[in-house]
């Protein structure tokens, strides 16, 4: 097995998720949540494949790829949304969308 | 023969369905002439019944037939079946035949009420009870018939359910009834424990070997169940307030049906009675007890019906004293007689009372001689039957009784005989009080309804009056001492008297009997020309007409503390724990919803700080507990 060892990728892919979830935390546009989602799944996907590579076995990429499809779908959906929402002139900001407030 | 018995038990029920479900269908009076055939129906397969025991002998005259199995669970099996032996066929003959007359006489007597159609399917199912009762193979459906008469007598005496007192009567009956039901239902549970079997046959065969508690406990519950049913003390209250009713409703349950269940039921368990002769002796000694407080009471009485039921009350009073010394046939007999005479003063005071308009109170009333005529001498053929004047139905049963409680000898036997004697002096003293003060003196008071006055009533009122009046005159010619006792014997094919009174002993009877009841006359005659009452004792007086305060008795013994509790319970559980604990869960609830409904922000950035939060914790959970 060549090129780094697996903590590496590791580290990289917890940078990553640290990333996504501070976006999606602290952020107000709808579209740089939804891009921070994308970032912290992709984190997901980088550890199951650097794990896949470790162990030899393939299950974990399998799995990578199934969610890819689920993050396609996801995204679909919420540019969907976003769209949806600018036509409408809806502020694009999550703070503002906060009907279901109890 | 069996048919017949069938036939005699089902047609009333047909009739009363055929009212029930025919309802707008049929008209009014078709309504009335549908109760009286079925019940005259029913008459008919009851004499089907008697000459085809008649023709039987002796060994062979009890007959049970069943129809199917009712209820089964496990080896316990009861069921549909009639048992007829010659005492059931002679109650059948009494129900089904004076009733009959009875639902005649309510075709004339109700006509041009509201609800006529609703009246006479009360009729018929009563009818049916009553002969559901005397008939029942087993003691669960006699406790069926049991139960179906007190709903039916609830039913009548609440008729006009738009007067409170009606309903209020109604109820009382109803409520003094269950007391009694409820000590039978007992009865009948010891029973199927103890024997496995509620056969009245079967019972019989099994009491010798039950223990003495479990006897006199059946017979305790059994007498329970009679003394509600036919009005003794100290369950008689409801049956002068069942006077509410319409007066041949009155009738029907004074003569032909109910208040004769428990004399019934204690000549056709006699066997249990007879192993717990304790009991029986408390039954008579309760009817002894009865037909004087009764007949006391009567003295005072205003209302013309009320007097009667007393008078009922007093004469079952006599039947249960024979029942309890053992003469069952002289019991039943009596029982007959009565029906017949008492029925007959029912039905001639509601002649009155239709004529009077519904006028019930004996002072506004008087010289109804010349008006009524025929009335007037079918209810004095009634008196007399009543106070036993020879040789009217009355004399032959009630002296019989009365003989027979001196034949029992001992204490027992001659406490009973005076009280029974005692008894013959109020009825004549009551009884003619109530005559003189309908028919007789000046007619001033009776002149104010004269506007109101027509002919002395319809066909179908007067008829039924006159057919039982012939009855109560010649009644009592099945049973003479020293001649012949057809009718005792017949009787005594179920139930073997214990006592045995000799001739001697019932003519000596008759004589101070008859002796009494004219001194009674003469006492009611001499209180009438002098304008006096016969009970001139103030505080007495006082007495008697509040029925020697049994109601306010059991008013302020179950009544008021049960009241009292409930009141109590209300405002210290039910007020404070259960109504507030539940609005308070209630306020609660919407004030937790209130709370946690903050936490739902509607901002997705904190759900997500909430999401990431929550995970942080959940791995440091997971590797500390690791």
């Amino acid at each position: 097995m060549s090129g780094p060892g697996t903590g590496w990728y590791l580290i990289v892919a917890a940078m990553l998720f640290g990333t996504g979830a501070l976006g999606v935390m602290l952020r107000r546009s709808p579209l740089i949540v939804l891009l921070s989602l994308e970032i912290m799944l992709n984190a997901a996907n980088l550890t199951l494949i650097a794990f896949a590579r470790q162990l030899g076995n393939l299950d974990g990429q399998i799995f990578a790829l199934a969610v890819m499809a689920v993050a396609a779908a996801e995204v679909a959906i919420g540019l969907g949304l976003i769209v949806a929402m600018a036509r409408r002139n809806i502020a694009l900001d999550v703070d503002q969308a906060s009907a279901l407030r109890g | 023969m069996v048919a017949g018995a069938w036939v005699c038990l089902l047609a009333p029920l047909g009739g009363a369905l055929a009212i029930a479900l025919g309802g707008q269908w049929i008209s009014r009076r078709l309504a009335g002439y549908i109760s009286t055939l079925t019940t005259f129906v029913a008459f008919a397969g009851a004499l089907v019944a008697l000459f085809g025991l008649w023709g039987r002998d002796a060994e062979e005259r009890e007959h049970l037939s069943t129809a199917y199995t009712w209820l089964a669970a496990g080896d316990f099996e009861v069921g549909m079946e009639i048992l007829v032996d010659p005492l059931s066929v002679v109650m059948m003959l009494i129900v089904s035949g004076v009733g009959g007359l009875i639902v005649w006489y309510s075709m004339g007597y109700m006509a041009g009420d509201d609800e006529e159609r609703r009246y006479f399917a009360y009729m018929s199912l009563f009818v049916f009870s009553m002969l559901l009762l005397v008939q029942a193979g087993n003691f669960l459906l006699l406790l069926v018939g049991w139960g179906l008469v007190g709903l039916a007598s609830y039913l009548l005496i609440g008729f006009w359910h738009r007067r409170p007192e009606a309903v209020a009567a109604a109820k009382k009956a109803f409520v003094m009834n269950a007391i009694g039901d409820a000590t039978f239902a007992l009865a009948i549970v010891l029973l199927i424990w103890q024997t496995g079997t509620l056969e009245l046959l079967g019972v019989f065969e099994e009491v010798d070997g039950l223990s003495t508690t479990t006897v006199n406990l059946v017979a305790l519950g059994l007498l329970g169940g009679a003394v509600a049913k036919s009005a003794q003390i100290p369950l008689h209250t409801w049956l002068p307030d069942a006077m509410e009713g319409p007066t041949p409703v009155s009738a029907l349950i004074h003569a032909a049906t109910m208040v004769t269940a428990g004399v019934y039921l204690l000549v056709r368990a006699h066997p249990i009675f007879e192993a717990a002769p304790d009991i029986q002796h408390l039954a008579a000694i309760l009817g002894a007890l009865t037909l004087l407080v009764a007949g006391l009471i009567a003295l005072v009485q205003w209302d013309i019906k009320r007097v009667i039921a007393y008078s009922t009350m007093s004469q079952i009073g006599y039947m249960f004293l024979g029942a309890g010394v053992g003469a069952y046939g002289f019991a039943i007999f009596h029982l007959m007689t009565h029906a017949f005479f008492k029925a007959l003063l029912f039905l001639a005071a509601g002649v009155v009372i239709h004529h009077l308009a519904d006028e019930q109170d004996i002072r506004r009333m008087g010289g109804l001689r010349s008006a009524l005529p025929r009335t007037h001498l079918a209810f004095l053929v009634g008196t007399l039957a009543l106070v036993g004047i020879p040789p009217l139905a009355g004399f032959w049963s009630k002296d019989a009784i009365l003989a027979s409680a001196l034949a029992t000898g001992g204490a027992l036997g001659w406490t009973l005989f005076v009280a029974g004697l005692a008894g013959v002096l109020l009825t004549g003293a009551y009884s003619f009080r109530l005559y003189y003060a309908v028919f007789h003196g000046s007619g001033a008071a009776a002149s104010e309804h004269a506007h109101a006055a027509h002919e002395e009533g319809p066909l179908s009122m007067l008829v039924p009056v006159g057919v039982l009046a012939v009855l109560s005159a010649i009644g009592g010619l099945l049973s003479i001492p020293g001649v012949w006792h057809p009718f005792t014997h017949w009787i005594e094919e179920t139930g073997a008297a214990l006592v045995e009174p000799t001739t001697g002993q019932e003519y000596l009877t008759s004589a101070i009997s008859v002796a009494l009841g004219l001194a009674g006359i003469f006492l009611a005659r001499r209180a009438f020309q002098r304008d006096r009452q016969l009970v001139t004792q103030p505080a007495a007086w006082r007495l008697f007409e509040h029925k020697l305060w049994f109601d306010e008795l059991y008013d302020a013994l179950f009544y008021r503390p049960s009241a009292a509790l409930a009141r109590t319970l209300r405002q210290n559980v039910e007020e404070p724990v259960i109504e507030r604990s539940l609005s308070e869960i209630g306020s609660g609830t919407i004030q937790a919803g209130g709370g946690i409904a903050r936490i739902q922000t509607g901002l997705l950035r904190t759900y997500a700080i909430a999401i990431a939060f929550a995970v942080c914790v959940l791995v440091v959970v997971f590797v500390a507990v690791r």
